[in-house]
């Protein structure tokens, strides 16, 4: 347990070295896959092109929500501020994620469907997600950074926000779909093969661009921590 | 079993002690009610699309009002510290607060469902009906009664109590509407809309319980 503690340590240090120029080249090749090498759809025309961008913020925006929710059971289970403020940051990257995901849908969904937005079961747990971690985010600064008592009361709000996913699933997904059904997670992907490497560019792309962000978002969370404990401690001395 | 009853007891009385709370909810709720027959006109036609919507947001709006100051008495006076230290298990005060909270909430709700029988002339009062309400009621009131605990010493508390509830229970305000609905004779079948809103009060519940030591712990 603890060499593997020290292992992720080491690996943790390396953030500044490799996700930078990751994020950057395969958000460039990211871009020329999708607007220059990736075949033309059919049907669906130019802006059928939004689906690299679109589909890995998704997935991206749920591993987030699903390291928020972990952090959050972490920050209960040891009562470190280091999993708060990892929580913090993970959540802040998601709901921006899901922010991208509603926007490019809409995008899309104007000329596709005809409507910006429509009540379907997809877009309606998507939006509630982004309304979910939304007021994690704003209950959780509504306390200074290193209020334990507000930590574990958002730690225990992302907790049930997470565990309300699959009834929301099954209740919206009862109440009506429409949204395109999984082409790519399949054992035969039903997507061409050019279209498939730009879209795993993508992938690699908005992966490593929300990790990076999401450790600076964390390392910003851990300095709030660190100011608000030091002001903390030039109080405690001028009143001694 | 007798520390919960007496539990359930204290906090039964302190409902009744702080009944100016419970009637501004009932009043809340009331006043909702008709400003929804006002703003869509329930007074003419049939109003029976309308009013699974309207009974539905109004319980919950109520409930979340009515649960955000349900431990501001305790909190005020400093007697919810006390009852903590108190050789009682964190879980019987939750639960003894639920259940006051829970029949002050069908009372107001029971008492809607009577004045929107007599508003808008459909019968509301059936033994289906009532169930679906009980059952939606559980559902939603140990989440409320569980981030109310959660608000208690926040500044901006009633507007932040709606913000983190009312996404959570979106899947319990669409079963609970369109059971309703189907009890109403809307569309067929109140079958799958009551398991959902039996496997969210289930949920829900034992989310409540199980995360509530954690979030009072000193």
């Amino acid at each position: 347990m603890n060499a593997l503690a020290i292992l992720l340590a080491r690996v943790y240090e390396w953030r500044w070295v490799v996700l930078p120029p990751v994020a950057g080249v395969a958000m460039m090749a990211m871009i020329v896959g999708a607007l220059v090498a990736a075949p033309r759809e059919i049907i669906e025309g130019e802006v059928q092109r939004l689906m690299y961008l679109h589909v890995p913020s998704a997935v991206t925006m749920y591993a987030a929500f699903g390291f928020t929710a972990f952090a959050s059971v972490m920050f209960l289970w040891k009562r470190d501020m280091r999993w708060d403020a990892a929580a913090r940051g993970s959540a802040v990257v998601g709901v921006f994620l899901c922010g991208m995901v509603l926007a490019t849908g809409a995008i899309w969904g104007k000329p596709i469907w005809g409507v910006y937005w429509s009540w379907d079961a997809r877009l309606t747990t998507t939006l509630i997600l982004f309304l979910i971690y939304s007021a994690y985010l704003l209950a959780r600064s509504v306390a200074g950074p290193l209020d334990e008592q507000a930590a574990r009361f958002a730690a225990i709000f992302a907790i049930i926000g997470v565990a309300d996913i699959p009834i929301i699933q099954m209740s919206v997904r009862w109440w009506r779909t429409l949204h395109p059904q999984p082409i790519v997670f399949q054992t035969n992907p039903a997507l061409p093969g050019e279209m498939l490497i730009v879209l795993l560019i993508g992938f690699i792309a908005i992966f490593a661009l929300a990790t990076w962000l999401i450790s600076l978002q964390t390392d910003t969370e851990r300095a709030a921590q660190r100011v608000s404990a030091l002001r903390a401690e030039v109080d405690h001395r001028e009143i001694a | 079993m007798s520390v919960l009853m007496a539990v359930v007891g204290k906090d039964l009385q302190l409902a009744w002690r702080n009944r100016e709370g419970w009637l501004s909810a009932m009043a809340f709720a009331t006043i909702a009610v008709l400003t929804y027959s006002f703003a869509f006109d329930l007074a003419t036609g049939d109003v029976r699309p309308l009013l699974p919507g309207v009974l539905w947001t109004t319980f919950l709006f109520a409930g979340v009002f009515a649960a955000g100051q349900s431990f501001q008495d305790e909190v005020d006076d400093g007697t919810f510290d006390a009852l903590l230290l108190s050789p009682v298990d964190p879980t019987v005060i939750f639960i003894g607060k639920l259940v006051a909270n829970l029949i002050a909430l069908l009372i107001i709700e029971f008492a809607q469902l009577i004045l929107a029988t007599i508003l808008f002339d459909v019968g509301l009062l059936t033994p289906q009906l009532l169930g679906i309400v009980l059952i939606g009621t559980i559902g939603y009131v140990s989440l409320t009664t569980l981030l109310a605990t959660m608000g208690g010493h926040v500044r901006g508390r009633s507007v932040l109590m709606p913000v983190l509830a009312l996404p959570l229970l979106i899947p319990l305000l669409i079963g609970a509407v369109r059971a309703t609905g189907a009890s109403l004779g809307l569309e067929a079948g109140t079958g799958p809309w009551m398991l959902l809103l039996m496997v969210f009060a289930a949920w829900s519940t034992l989310a409540a319980v199980l995360l509530f030591p954690t979030a009072v712990e000193q």
